[in-house]
């Protein structure tokens, strides 16, 4: 899909008109990397509140260090890389040996009423999501990386993960492939491409 | 990893269970209106009033524990200027946790404890120690004054 519109300001500037007190900018950056910013979170499992408190936390370090980051262009590897510390020192604060033990299932899947075909995204979805529980849990902490919204760059998951950028395609495919066998699994269809 | 299964599917076929992968996502795991909203207001502690003490040492992450199962340790951190280190202790308690604190030199001062929600203020002794009970879940940021230094500790969850 093509989404025309006004080109988006360059990350870099909104970090230094955000440094120099324009709220728009802030708002801004906020826009494009909260959803990067929790699903950092949300691959370490972590609950609601703690996924909250550690976008929290992960935003009041922005705004303090705004004046002070050395690289604006490179502010999203900064944020996904200080919420994915924040994420591993709750895990660590628990006593948690590692990534919480709760599935995917915890999450409740909403069905919107007012959309026509409702019932099937909803079964659609539910279905992903199900199949998204069954994949190696270091696939699970990809896929819901790159499914946050806008998705972040290699570099970005890189930091979060601590893999090699370039390893990252290859392990992606695998990942993918791991994740529509078990949605084939689910809805009877068939894993592969049709034909 | 040998058995590992395969679809061979195509680079447009996986960018598509991506791009399907992603709006479920979007559709039953979004960014809750609260968690934007908060961090859009984050930007009102944007201000220059005071030097920042950034986290030198932070036992949790730094440190070697010993992990034991529903225990919770004290954590330990330090938040350090050339002028004024902080020293804080955070321990969980039910529902809330409580900091004992010390400024380094040891000195009298006014220690503000700033959290999203509010603020606590508390009383340095001669020795320079601080104590506070009772604070909220969440990240906060402490405002100390002392003498002639005026130090924000980075925002930090206990």
């Amino acid at each position: 899909m093509t989404v025309t519109g006004p080109v988006e300001p360059a990350v870099g500037d909104l970090v230094l008109a955000a440094r120099e007190g324009d709220a728009e900018a802030w708002d801004a950056l906020v826009a494009r990397f909260a959803g990067r910013v929790r699903a950092v979170a949300r691959s370490y499992r972590l609950s609601e509140s703690d996924a909250e408190d550690v976008s929290q936390v992960t935003w009041l370090r922005l705004v303090s260090n705004l004046d002070r980051i050395r690289d604006p262009d490179r502010v999203g590897a900064w944020l996904v890389t200080t919420a994915s510390h924040e994420a591993l020192r709750i895990i660590r604060r628990a006593g948690r040996h590692g990534v919480g033990d709760d599935g995917w299932e915890e999450a409740i899947v909403s069905d919107d009423p007012a959309a026509d075909s409702g019932m099937i995204v909803a079964e659609r979805d539910r279905a992903l999501w199900k199949a998204m529980g069954m994949v190696p849990a270091a696939c699970q902490r990809l896929l819901r990386l790159l499914a946050a919204d806008p998705p972040p760059s290699y570099e970005e998951v890189s930091a979060v993960l601590d893999m090699a950028p370039g390893s990252i395609g290859p392990t992606r495919r695998r990942c993918l492939d791991r994740l529509r066998v078990q949605l084939a699994r689910i809805t009877g269809g068939p894993a592969g491409s049709p034909g | 990893m040998n058995e590992e299964p395969t679809t061979d599917a195509t680079d447009a076929e996986d960018d598509v269970l991506l791009a399907e992968l992603r709006a479920a996502v979007n559709r039953i795991d979004p960014v809750p209106p609260e968690t934007m909203a908060a961090a859009r207001s984050s930007f009102v502690w944007h201000t220059i009033d005071a030097e920042l003490a950034r986290l030198a040492h932070d036992s949790v992450l730094d440190d070697q524990l010993t992990l034991t199962r529903g225990v919770v340790a004290p954590a330990l951190l330090t938040f350090e200027t050339p002028g004024l280190t902080v020293e804080i202790e955070t321990i969980s308690t039910d529902g809330g946790w409580q900091l004992h604190g010390q400024l380094v030199p040891a000195q009298p001062g006014q220690v503000e404890i700033r959290h999203p929600g509010g603020a606590t203020s508390v009383v340095a002794d001669d020795m320079g120690r601080f104590t506070a009970d009772g604070l909220p879940p969440g990240p906060v940021s402490l405002r100390c004054r002392a003498g002639d230094a005026a130090v924000d500790t980075d925002w930090f969850l206990a």
